[in-house]
């Protein structure tokens, strides 16, 4: 079940004296939205999701970290690790490394996260056959983990997450490894998780986030500079040279507001077709 | 109160560190494959026992050599597994000196790859003689020959052969890992229990 | 008997036992090369042993001469039971590990008490050892097209060799925090003790093949007993 989630003034060094990597952070998201994180690299983007999922937290050596974490009713002080799973399931940028390694196929992958929480048993084949049939790869159950292509072990990788159905899903820049098909597929399988889940995503690039999130937050050197709905943001004139691929949505914008002041028909259905709905 | 020998090998095993370690026991196993291609006479069958020393810690050390032994043995080099008590002494003796900061100056890296060596020669003699008669099926098997004809005990013979070689290969196998640890980012180094043994220590404020 | 005989007769069993007891065969295409390879490199081995040590020892009555070199009946006896006593102990281990996949060894292990952290070490090593010879050769490739001098001298080929590790050990250690990383993700260091990761099917059970196999053992440990007590 999707849970709202709240960062409030979230700081972080990864060691005394070293500069901020995040600052003053605060943040809510509404229960069941999608949010992408957008910003250059070293924005602080990967930081604020390991944080979040209990990788950077008050046990990790050195870290000098301060904030809160509430996630639906439940408050987290100093960001611990064991807790936050399975509530918070992060997909790692490189889908790769996600899977275990000591499992022969697909099927066992997605039994592997079952078991680690305990709840092995009767109901895991129809759980498992269900998250299969959702994210499309039903007919990789008895495929080889390492045998799969880039967009089939990104899919398997969110398969083995979604499997301890989290409360919060959070994807790290996952259209990396991506062509436009496997990405079409994953903006689709994210869609659908609209409403049952709530997803925290990001990238270096606008485009990807533009077209999946309901709302969209602009960060560089670890501060959030602006945050929005998509169409607002982009209406809004703000310079962000910084943020991949701004320019050219800023041009677009600009030329879809004079074909709307010239009344055009084409404007509202290239509005749709873009997703700036 | 001092902690027990499991919760010793639980501090170091984290999350990160396993994976590590598996690594760090197939390069054991491996290695030979990157000599090989180079035509370089090393071994370098304990690189990854030292790497997991210095970087995670003596019990995961002692782990790793044991069971890649265990695997060569399995892989078809049965003789490997009964020196699995040297590669223990290898990994906790290196994770020691990787405590005490030897991997931070490299003359202190020498002193113990030499002392290792020595070390290592002293628990594989009664192991070779007794149970294999000083024939390990390697080219060393000469040397011992050699010692024998000289007027040796095989326990000596095979002493000396161990003598006469270890040391030399240890302090290369250790020289390598610390040219290897040594430019390492310590952001990452953090993520693993040994990261304190390449810190050069705060000074006292 | 002498013992030299006891060790002797052992090691024929062992041999015999491998080709013989069809669960005792390599399980595998790889286990069956390398029992072979090690069956050949042993015998010259053996060979080598005997002969030398019939050369060296000098005690007895002259069993005959090669090249030369006499051989001596004491010399004989010693290399044959040296020779036997390392066949013996080397063909053990190497028939138990032809005839057990390690896999089916790791499962054995989990069910008797090996810790989860440990299961995963042993299952990961197995992969990465399937991986491994992959990434050396494409970094040893990388590098050559670099320029490292991988067919200069030994000096050269040294610094060649570093730059080879390094890439690899980094890579790893990127690897290992990445895929650590994700294992705590998917809750593995929470993971129940009894869940088990490894279920592998148990290979079928033999009568003969565990009496044989355990009247092997009570020689062997009857011999080793005999030459410890002298």
């Amino acid at each position: 079940m999707a849970a709202r989630l709240e960062i409030s003034s979230l700081s972080l060094r990864y060691s005394q004296g070293a500069p901020l990597a995040i600052s003053a952070l605060s943040l809510t998201i509404p229960e069941g939205s999608c949010v992408g994180i957008v910003g250059p690299t070293g924005a602080g983007k990967t930081t604020l999701l390991h944080c979040l999922a209990g990788i950077l937290g008050k046990h990790h050596p050195g870290i000098v970290l301060s904030g809160r974490l509430q996630i639906g009713d439940v408050a987290y002080e100093g960001f611990p690790r064991d807790i936050l799973f399975p509530t918070v399931g992060l997909v790692l940028q490189d889908p790769f490394v996600q899977i275990s390694g000591v499992r022969d196929k697909v099927y066992e992958e997605l039994l592997f996260t079952i078991e680690n929480t305990g709840r092995g048993g009767e109901g895991s084949d129809f759980l498992i056959q269900s998250v299969l049939r959702n994210l499309g790869i039903e007919h990789l159950a008895n495929r080889k983990p390492t045998t799969l292509s880039g967009g089939e072990t990104q899919r398997v990788a969110l398969a083995s997450i979604l499997i301890a159905e989290p409360s919060v899903l959070l994807l790290d820049e996952p259209i990396t490894a991506l062509d436009a098909t496997a990405q079409a597929k994953l903006r689709a399988i994210l869609k659908g998780l609209h409403g049952k889940t709530t997803v925290l995503l990001t990238d270096t690039q606008i485009d990807f986030p533009l077209s999946v999130c309901d709302e969209i937050v602009i960060l560089d050197q670890g501060k959030m500079i602006v945050a929005g709905k998509p169409r607002q943001l982009l209406s809004d004139g703000h310079d962000l040279a910084n943020v991949g691929g701004w320019k050219r949505w800023g041009r677009i914008t600009a030329r879809l507001k004079d074909l709307s002041h010239e009344a055009s028909r084409e404007a509202p259905r290239i509005l749709k077709a873009l997703g700036l709905r | 109160m001092s902690k027990s020998i499991r919760q010793r090998i639980a501090e170091e095993l984290t999350g990160p560190a396993l994976p590590f370690v598996a690594f760090c026991i197939a390069l054991n196993l491996t290695a030979g494959q990157v000599t090989a291609a180079l035509k370089i006479p090393l071994y370098l069958d304990s690189i990854g026992t030292i790497l997991v020393a210095v970087l995670v810690g003596p019990w995961a050390a002692v782990l790793c050599g044991s069971t890649a032994n265990l695997l060569a043995a399995a892989f078809g080099n049965p003789t490997m597994m009964f020196f699995i008590p040297v590669v223990a002494v290898i990994g906790a003796f290196t994770g020691v000196v990787a405590k005490l900061g030897w991997f931070r100056k490299w003359y202190l890296v020498c002193l113990g790859g030499i002392l290792q060596g020595i070390l290592a020669a002293m628990v594989s003699a009664p192991i070779s003689a007794y149970l294999f008669s000083g024939v390990m099926m390697a080219g060393t098997d000469f040397l011992v020959l050699y010692f024998r004809s000289l007027g040796n005990t095989l326990m000596n013979s095979v002493l000396y052969q161990g003598l006469a070689s270890d040391p030399a290969d240890k302090l290369v196998s250790y020289l390598i890992v610390f040219l290897l640890v040594r430019n390492l980012p310590q952001r990452l180094l953090a993520r693993l229990h040994g990261a304190a043994n390449l810190r050069t220590p705060d000074p006292t404020p | 008997m002498l013992p030299w005989a006891y060790q002797a007769f052992l090691c024929v069993l062992v041999i015999t036992a491998r080709f013989a007891i069809p669960q005792l065969r390599p399980q595998s295409e790889r286990s069956s090369k390398a029992f072979s390879r090690f069956l050949l490199y042993s015998v010259a081995v053996a060979t080598f042993v005997i002969l030398l040590n019939s050369m060296l020892i000098r005690g007895g009555a002259t069993m005959g001469s090669i090249l030369g070199f006499s051989l001596y009946e004491e010399g004989l006896f010693f290399g044959v039971r040296t020779a036997s006593r390392l066949l013996l102990l080397t063909y053990a281990v190497l028939l138990f590990f032809v005839s057990t996949p390690l896999k089916e060894l790791i499962r054995f292990l989990q069910q008797k008490g090996l810790s989860p952290s440990f299961t995963l070490i042993l299952l990961l090593t197995l992969h990465f050892l399937d991986h491994l010879p992959a990434r050396i050769h494409q970094i040893f490739l990388a590098q050559q097209a670099r320029g490292a001098p991988v067919d200069a001298g030994i000096v050269s080929r040294s610094r060649a060799l570093l730059s080879i590790l390094s890439p690899l050990v980094l890579s790893s250690i990127v690897e290992s925090i990445d895929r650590g990383t994700a294992l705590e993700l998917r809750g593995f260091l929470n993971r129940p003790q009894d869940a088990r990761l490894i279920t592998q099917p148990t290979a079928e059970r033999n009568a003969l093949t565990i009496i044989l196999l355990a009247g092997t053992i009570i020689l062997l440990l009857a011999t080793l007993s005999r030459w410890l007590l002298g």
